[in-house]
Formats: C-alpha cells, sequence, structure tokens
C-alpha cells in the first residue's frame, strides 16, 4: 500500500522535474545600454591650442578680417551698466564674474591687438596661452591647476612611458561664462531586487 | 518486505531476504521510480550553458602559476573570449611596478554627479549590463553631512548639480587593511605591492564572505552567468583585471590594472569631465596625488572609524 | 585485523539492511522526507545550472537564509554537549544512555550546516580550493577557515564517539575508556568553539556595526542551549513513544532544567543588546531599528522578530512555571522556543546585517520559492540520516542487533520503529 504510494508518488515526481516551469530565473527588465557617444572622454570644449594642433580651420580668430586695425572697437553699455554685445558676436554669453563687475571685453583681450590677450600686468599673451591669462586673477585656483589639484590631466600618469596631457582652462570653462554648465546625468543603478527608496532627505524628490 | 529509499540500490538485500516475487516487484518498482526521480530532478543541469572545462577545474592558484603556466592560461582566456564574443583579445598579466603605489583622491567641490565614471569604468572593464555590475556608486548627499544613509543612489534630475546637494562617488577604496583579504577563506582576493587589491577569478569560491566584510560596499557578486554585448567587449584585459568573469564570483574595481600598470590612467578618470579624479604614485613626490595630499589642507578618508586605512581620499578646494 | 576489517564490515551491512526496513509508518516518513529532499535536489540542480540569481539574495543582501539556517544548526549541533556535560562531568544515571541521541542530532545537524554551505557558493564546483594541501586556506586569518576546521572536526569527533560505542555496544564489550572518554572531554570544548567561532564570523566584520558587538557570541551560545536541548526532548519523545526505548521522564525534566537556564539567559542577553542599541541612540542602531521598527516604510523583518520574542517569552515563562514539568506544557514550549529562537538567529541576525547596505541604501530580502525548497531539501535530508542513526542505534542500545544474533535474525518491521524529531520547523 505504502509502496504503491510511493511508486505513483516518485513517478509523479519524476515527471513534475521533467515539465516544470517553478524556481528559474525571473525574466529581466531590458536595461537600455548607455550611448557610446556619452562615454567619449574628450573636453566639453576645444581650446584655440586644440584647434591649431588640428589644423583647424582658425578663420574665426581672425579679428582683423572684420575689425580695423589700430582702431579698438567701442564698447556700449545699457542703462544698467551692462555691456551690450554687438549682434556679430551674439554668441558670447556675458557671465564672468560676481555682479557685472567683469563687464569690459578689454579686461581680457588685448585693445591694440585683438589677436592676442592682455593680463593685468601689461603682457601680450598669445591666445593658446590663454591659461596664463586666468591665472592673472586666479590665483589660488592657478596655483591648484599648476600642481595637478584642479582641472584635467589625461594620458599617462607615468610620463616616462607616454604623455600626459594637461589641459587648459577654456577646455572646460567658457572664458566668457566660465561657470561649469549643468548636464543630465547618466541612468542611475538598476538594482538585481527591487531597491527601496532611500531616505528622502530635505529636498530630493527626484524620482 | 524492504526498500524504500531509493537512492540505494538494494536488489541485493531483496533477492537474498527470500521475499515473494510480488514483494520484490513492489520493491522494484520504486526503486525504478525513484531513481527516476533523482534523474529527472537533475535536469536544470543540461540547462548550463558555461560548462567548467577539465583545464578550468584544474586551474591552478594564480601565485603558484609558473610562467609557463601563464603563458598557457592566457592563451586558454583568449581562446574562450573568442569563442563566446567573436572578439580575439589581447590579454595581459600585468604585475606591479618597482617603486609604484597608487592612491586616488576625488575632489567633492568640484565632482558634479554626473555618472560618467560609472558607465565608463563598465565599459572598460568588461562587466555584466543584464543583471548590471557597476563598480561605482555615485551618492547625492545633502549639503552638512557626511551619513551615507542620508544619500540617494537613484537620482534621475535632469540635470546636475542641483542646489543644496553634493556629489560622492563610491568605489573600491584599496584598503591598507582591507578587511576583505583577510576574511576570503582561500586567499582568492590580496593586496598587491602597488597597493592594489585584486582578485583571482578562477580562484574565487563565491562565499561572499568578503561582500559582507567590506565597509564601502565596493564588491560585486555575479549571481547569473554575466552579459555583455559582442560590441561592446574592451579587447585590452588582464588576468586580474577587466577579463570576463564567470558566474559565481566575485568582482570590483581594481583600478583598472589593465590601464594603469601600463602607465595610463584609469577610465573613470579620463572621462571625468570636471577633473575631480586624481589618480598616481604616492612614492613620487612630484606626483599629483602627493602634491594634493600634501598641501590640500582638508581631505579625508571614508569610514576613517572601521581602521581600513583607504588609498582613496576625498578632498576639498582648500 | 583482517577478521576485525570483515567483522567491522558485517556490522555496517547489518546497519544499512535495517535502515530499510521498517513499517508502513516508517515507510510513510521516510518517502515524505525522501520526495521533499528531491524537491529540494531539483531545486539546486537549477541553482547550479543558473546561478544564485534565482535566490532572494542581491549586492545589497548577499546572505539569506542559506546562511541563516546553517547558523541555527551550528547551534543545534553545539547544544548536544548539553546533554555530554551532566552525564560525564555529574555523572548523571537518567541521562546516560540518552546522550548518544544528542551526539547522533549534532552529526545530523553538522551535515544540514556543511550542505547548507556548500549551497550558498557560488562555484561549489570549486570546494576543493578550501582543502589544505590541495588548495589554499587562509588559516588562521579568515574565521570561515576556521569554521570549516571546527566544523569537520566536530563531525569527526561525534561520528567517532557514536560509532565507537555502539559497536562496542553491538559486539557486547564495555566500550575502553581511553577510546572515547578523552574525545567526548574535547567535542564539550568544541562544541563551544563551533558556536564561537561561527559568532565571530560575524562578530569579526568591523563594517557592519549591528553585528560587530562582543554579545553576539554568548547570545549564539545562549539561543543554541535552549533550542538544541528542546529538540532533543522532542525527540527523545519521538524515540520513547515509536521504539519503546526506556527514556524515563526525569530525564526529559533534567533537560527542561537546561532549556529553562538557558532561555532566562538568552532572554536577558536580548535585553542588554537592546538596550545597548536603543538607548545609546548612536546611528550605528540603524540596523536595529530596521529590525524592530522597520525604516523608510520597509518593515519586512518586523512582524518577525516580534513574534520571536512573543515565542521567546511564552515560552520563557511556560518553562520557568511548575506548569511546565508537564510534558504537555514542555513540548508546548520546546516548539515555541525552537521556532522563536530560529527566526531570531535567522532572519534576526543574518538579514539585518544587511540593511541597510554599508552605502545606506534599503535593499529588502525575500527567500525566493527556490531557495526555499533547497531548505526544506536540506532539512529534509538532515532529518532522514537522523531517522537512519536513529533506526540503526536504536536496536544496538536494545540489544537486539548485536553481534551474537549475526545471521540468526535481523530485526524486523514488527518490532519497532522509530520515527524522529517533530518537523515543527524548517
Amino acid at each position: 500500500m505504502v509502496l504503491g504510494l510511493l511508486t505513483l508518488a516518485f513517478a509523479g515526481l519524476a515527471a513534475a522535474f521533467l515539465t516544470d516551469s517553478w524556481g528559474y530565473p525571473a525574466p529581466r527588465p531590458q536595461i537600455p545600454l548607455v550611448d557610446k557617444a556619452l562615454l567619449d572622454p574628450a573636453t566639453v570644449r576645444r581650446s584655440y591650442r586644440d584647434l591649431i594642433k588640428a589644423k583647424e580651420d582658425l578663420s574665426d580668430f581672425d579679428c582683423y578680417g572684420c575689425h580695423e586695425k589700430g582702431h579698438p572697437p567701442p564698447l556700449r553699455y545699457d542703462e544698467n551698466h551692462k555691456l551690450i554685445v554687438p549682434t556679430e558676436h551674439s554668441d558670447v554669453v556675458m557671465g564672468h564674474g560676481t555682479h557685472g563687475r567683469n563687464n569690459n571685453c578689454f579686461n581680457c583681450h588685448n585693445e591694440n591687438n585683438l589677436t592676442t590677450l592682455q593680463p593685468r600686468d601689461g603682457r601680450e599673451l598669445r591666445l593658446e596661452d590663454s591659461t596664463e591669462l586666468c591665472g592673472s586673477c586666479h590665483g589660488p585656483t592657478y596655483r591648484d591647476w599648476d600642481s595637478g589639484a584642479h582641472g584635467r590631466i589625461n594620458g599617462y600618469w607615468n610620463t616616462k612611458l607616454g604623455p600626459a596631457v594637461k589641459k587648459d582652462c577654456v577646455n572646460c570653462h567658457n572664458p566668457h561664462s566660465p561657470r561649469f554648465p549643468g548636464r543630465k546625468p547618466l541612468p542611475g543603478p538598476h538594482p538585481l531586487r527591487a531597491p527601496g527608496v532611500s531616505e528622502p532627505t530635505a529636498e530630493t524628490t527626484s524620482h | 518486505m524492504p526498500p524504500t529509499v531509493p537512492t540505494d540500490p538494494l536488489a541485493a538485500a531483496a533477492a537474498d531476504a527470500g521475499m515473494s516475487r510480488r514483494s520484490f516487484l513492489r520493491t522494484s518498482a520504486v526503486l525504478a521510480t525513484g531513481l527516476a526521480a533523482v534523474a529527472a530532478s537533475l535536469k536544470p543541469l543540461f540547462e548550463m550553458e558555461d560548462i567548467t572545462s577539465a583545464e578550468q577545474f584544474m586551474q591552478k592558484y594564480y601565485k603558484e602559476l609558473t610562467p609557463e603556466d601563464m603563458k598557457k592560461v592566457l592563451a586558454r582566456v583568449e581562446r574562450e573570449v573568442e569563442k563566446q564574443y567573436g572578439i580575439r583579445p589581447h590579454v595581459r598579466d600585468l604585475k606591479p611596478m618597482d617603486g609604484v603605489e597608487f592612491a586616488y583622491a576625488l575632489n567633492l567641490s568640484r565632482c558634479i554627479g554626473c555618472r560618467k565614471c560609472v558607465h565608463a569604468c563598465v565599459a572598460e572593464n568588461n562587466q555584466s549590463r543584464n543583471p548590471e555590475i557597476q563598480y561605482i556608486r555615485v551618492l547625492k548627499m545633502p549639503h552638512g553631512t557626511f551619513d551615507v544613509e542620508k544619500g540617494d543612489h537613484y537620482y534621475a534630475t535632469e540635470k546636475v548639480p542641483e542646489k543644496g546637494f553634493f556629489y560622492m562617488p563610491i568605489q573600491c577604496q584599496q584598503c591598507h587593511n582591507p578587511p576583505c583579504v583577510k576574511v576570503c577563506p582561500v586567499h582568492a582576493t590580496w593586496q598587491e605591492t602597488d597597493g592594489i587589491t585584486v582578485i583571482d577569478y578562477d580562484w574565487c569560491i563565491g562565499c561572499r564572505y568578503c561582500e559582507a566584510a567590506c565597509p564601502y560596499w565596493a564588491r560585486r557578486f555575479n549571481f547569473t552567468k554575466p552579459s555583455i554585448p559582442a560590441d561592446r567587449i574592451n579587447p585590452n584585459m588582464s588576468y586580474l583585471g577587466n577579463r570576463p568573469r564567470r558566474q559565481g564570483v566575485m568582482e570590483k574595481c581594481h583600478f583598472c590594472v589593465q590601464r594603469t600598470r601600463d602607465g595610463r590612467y584609469p577610465a573613470c578618470l579620463e572621462v571625468c569631465p570636471t577633473g575631480s579624479r586624481k589618480f598616481g604614485n604616492i612614492l613620487d613626490p612630484e606626483s599629483e596625488i602627493s602634491q594634493i595630499l600634501r598641501t590640500k589642507r582638508v581631505f579625508m578618508q571614508l569610514k576613517e572609524d572601521v581602521g581600513t586605512n583607504p588609498r582613496f581620499f576625498y578632498y576639498f578646494d582648500v | 585485523m583482517i577478521t576485525a576489517a570483515r567483522n567491522y564490515l558485517v556490522f555496517l551491512r547489518r546497519c544499512a539492511r535495517i535502515a530499510f526496513v521498517g513499517d508502513w509508518r516508517y515507510y510513510t516518513w521516510m518517502g515524505v522526507l525522501t520526495v521533499v529532499a528531491l524537491f529540494g535536489l531539483n531545486a539546486y540542480a537549477k541553482q547550479f545550472a543558473h546561478g544564485l540569481i534565482v535566490t532572494g539574495m542581491s549586492d545589497e543582501v548577499s546572505w539569506g537564509v542559506y546562511i541563516a539556517n546553517f547558523t541555527f544548526l551550528v547551534g543545534v549541533a553545539a547544544a548536544a554537549v548539553m546533554m555530554v556535560i551532566p552525564v560525564y562531568i555529574y555523572d548523571n544515571e537518567e541521562l546516560h544512555d540518552l546522550v548518544i541521541f544528542g551526539e547522533l542530532l549534532a552529526v545530523a545537524a553538522i551535515i544540514m550546516c556543511l550542505m547548507f554551505v556548500t549551497v550558498d557558493l557560488g562555484r561549489p564546483d570549486r570546494f576543493w580550493h578550501l582543502i589544505p594541501g590541495i588548495g589554499q586556506f587562509n588559516f588562521p586569518a579568515s574565521m570561515l577557515s576556521w569554521d570549516v576546521i571546527v566544523l569537520n572536526g566536530y563531525l569527526l569527533l561525534n561520528v567517532h564517539i557514536c560509532g565507537y560505542l555502539l559497536y562496542s555496544r553491538y559486539r557486547g564489550v564495555k566500550p575502553g575508556k581511553w577510546f572515547y572518554i578523552p574525545f567526548v572531554f574535547v567535542a564539550i570544548f568544541w562544541a563551544v568553539s563551533i558556536h564561537t567561532v561561527t559568532a565571530f564570523l560575524y562578530v569579526g566584520l568591523g563594517g557592519r556595526p549591528f553585528w560587530n558587538s562582543s554579545i553576539v557570541g554568548p547570545r549564539f551560545l545562549a539561543s543554541a542551549f535552549t533550542a538544541g536541548p528542546a529538540l532533543i526532548i522532542l525527540a527523545l519523545q519521538v524515540i520513547r513513544r515509536v521504539t519503546h526505548y526506556h527514556i524515563t521522564d526525569k530525564a526529559l525534566l533534567t533537560l527542561r532544567a537546561i532549556v529553562q537556564v538557558s532561555m532566562l539567559i538568552n532572554v536577558f542577553l536580548l535585553v542588554n543588546e537592546v538596550f545597548k542599541e536603543f538607548y545609546s541612540g548612536n546611528l550605528h542602531v540603524i540596523s536595529s531599528r530596521y529590525l524592530f521598527l522597520g525604516l523608510h516604510g520597509h518593515h519586512a523583518l518586523v512582524p518577525w522578530i516580534w513574534s520571536a520574542i512573543t515565542l521567546n517569552l511564552i515560552a520563557m515563562v511556560i518553562l520557568v512555571l511548575p506548569l511546565s514539568r508537564s510534558l504537555k506544557y514542555l513540548n508546548v514550549a520546546c516548539v515555541l522556543s525552537i521556532v522563536g529562537i530560529w527566526i531570531e538567529k535567522g532572519m534576526g541576525l543574518v538579514i539585518p546585517g544587511f540593511i541597510p547596505t554599508p552605502l545606506g541604501a534599503v535593499v529588502e530580502y525575500t527567500p525566493s520559492l527556490n531557495e526555499t525548497l533547497v531548505c526544506f531539501g536540506i532539512w529534509a535530508f538532515g532529518l532522514l540520516c537522523y531517522t537512519i542513526f536513529l533506526r540503526m542505534s536504536v536496536p544496538i542500545l536494545q540489544g537486539r542487533l548485536a553481534k551474537a544474533n549475526e545471521g540468526i535474525s535481523e530485526p524486523g518491521p514488527d518490532d519497532v520503529v522509530e520515527d524522529t524529531p517533530a518537523p515543527s520547523h524548517s
């Protein structure tokens, strides 16, 4: 009797195992792949130095194609003493320095030779040496950049094995509006098991 | 009157018990169905995709491999990757360099939480895309605290950085005193002379004790066979680094040994748009990492109180 | 020498044969256990093929019910000493002939422990990496390597003690004191060590404040010495019922005294822990808060821990009252404390250690169906082993299976049948 039942039970079990559907990994939701372009280590901007190196068209920097030598262009201001950017330079957004204090093109550009830059000390710098110009005001940041604590260095940490490429200020910062722009973050993690939302701190409502 | 337990062939016992034909038949029926049930219960084994070959099973421990052994092992790994992904990789066994000890520093004043490091790391290190394995977790932290429990792991705002928050990426801290190495029962993870804690993926037994021991939640386990699209494979591989892993083993950040032992920067640093990530040889006083640790007034090790003494530092622009 | 070996083989053969002989109740019980064990085997085959993804574990909660059961069963195994100590140190007469049942339970429990650890491995095919000599054994640094040693050592000790005593009884000779008494005393210390080492497995992790507490070891022992003897009380009654083996109420009441005291200490230590966690109110309380009160709307474990505490408290009250001198109430108290301690140590100790993660993420854990089937399978297999051990040992102890009656008669199904402890939880 018991043996008969057991025979049946085992036979049933064998059949169940052969046709089973339980216990298998649950189908996982698709996780979209991240666009490879977003993983490009290139800097946000290209510096004049990069353009020279890449032998690219530099006609945009040919100031005297439009301006006249020996005649510094006049600057015009509105009633709030805000610089009026001429339409020819509408790509320039003036946003350097707080409280509108840095509102004079010739704080940095050389009015007597528009193809160069002029720091306060009276030197004349080439466009590709713009970092020196930045350093003339931003002392501590320049110091950090110089030591490697600020800014980007790419390539080789071991310079015996390859070059370390130190990026310039303008590779990341727009000199006319240097605040680093915000951007959309890449996708967050997709944990294997449904996560609990971590502490909804202060105004964290980012879901 | 005998048998029941089918796993044990008791035909002999049945025979010499001198029992009747009928009971013998009944017993045999139980035995036969029982054995059939055992066999049927093992059916899922035929679904295995990644069967361990004899060569893999007999694979020796990393530190016991002779250079000739290593050559064979690297060739095997290359063969396996090519078979699976259709790409011939270049797998090397890169050793630590003399006079080099790596350290990492991350500028919390600059990080904007864009997660480019997370995904560049995934791409560089051939991490599984689904289920997803990532070595770097970026926490969005409210101003004024270092309590990770207040951090948000899953932020998905339109724009970062958000006002009122800072961002703290966390990955393996490459501790001087790594709890994961201490607890591993089979020496499958150890610290090398350049400070990188590595894993022999072919030696790990998958007990996950290291995962429990790590105070930084830096270790990841392959809960199933990793899946990587063939066109995403990074063919520049190293044995202790980014070669594809198998089901059931641990992995974690190894400071991109395949890059850094070649003199290059790790992938997470290369891609960082803000230059918040700094890496180098701390034994070289002129390296940027040495300069940072020498000149920055405030820098810290995460969870300093657990005594792990990380080689990963967080610093600020002061 | 050859005759000795031959004799021993005959003994083993007769033991093996008797394991397959019994009445319909025996067959039913063994059949049911076999079916459950096969479900477990099938579930494990799925896990082996597809990986631990078929469990409920994740990188966040990287240990689950496997390790929880392991921890509980180490306690059960260690508790065998609570029968050994009265007998060998205090010469307790009542327990003298029963101590072997406790030791056999320890053997079965250790077998289950080893199985639970094995099913938890991501790469069981590499288990040989753990074997000293051919593998790489991180001793003494890794607590897991200590655990491998103490568990296997304890298994060997108990197999030796039980095997030797039973074989002596079978041959009808008095066991040589030097062949087992030293081992018994080593086993007493060893039993404490297996549970202490298992506690150290958790205690040693500085990055997990919930476990990183020196009271975990003592709590482990206290709860083990409660749940283990409670299980033995139930097992002995089942043996008495189905085999007519002579077991006095006095013996059961001796064990009651042990369960009573251990339970009091267990609850006392729990109070200590809860006080320290919640009164000091530092940030490390977070896992305890998750366990006892829930965290950010997550409270999967809250009902479990409070039922465990309730069960333990009721059991404690019953045990302390004279009421529990009646076996009926004693049994209730035993079942309550076994279930309570299983929850407290399994769900209550292992899992909250992972929640939240060291980076503050809260991901909850629920065992999957497949994982549960593997657990049931291992428990069934363990009970199967224990039943077989009892099926062999009871006739030997009763003298019905002895060298004297070799070739004359096998204790048949009509004589007696064993059953096993209450399948109260698994």
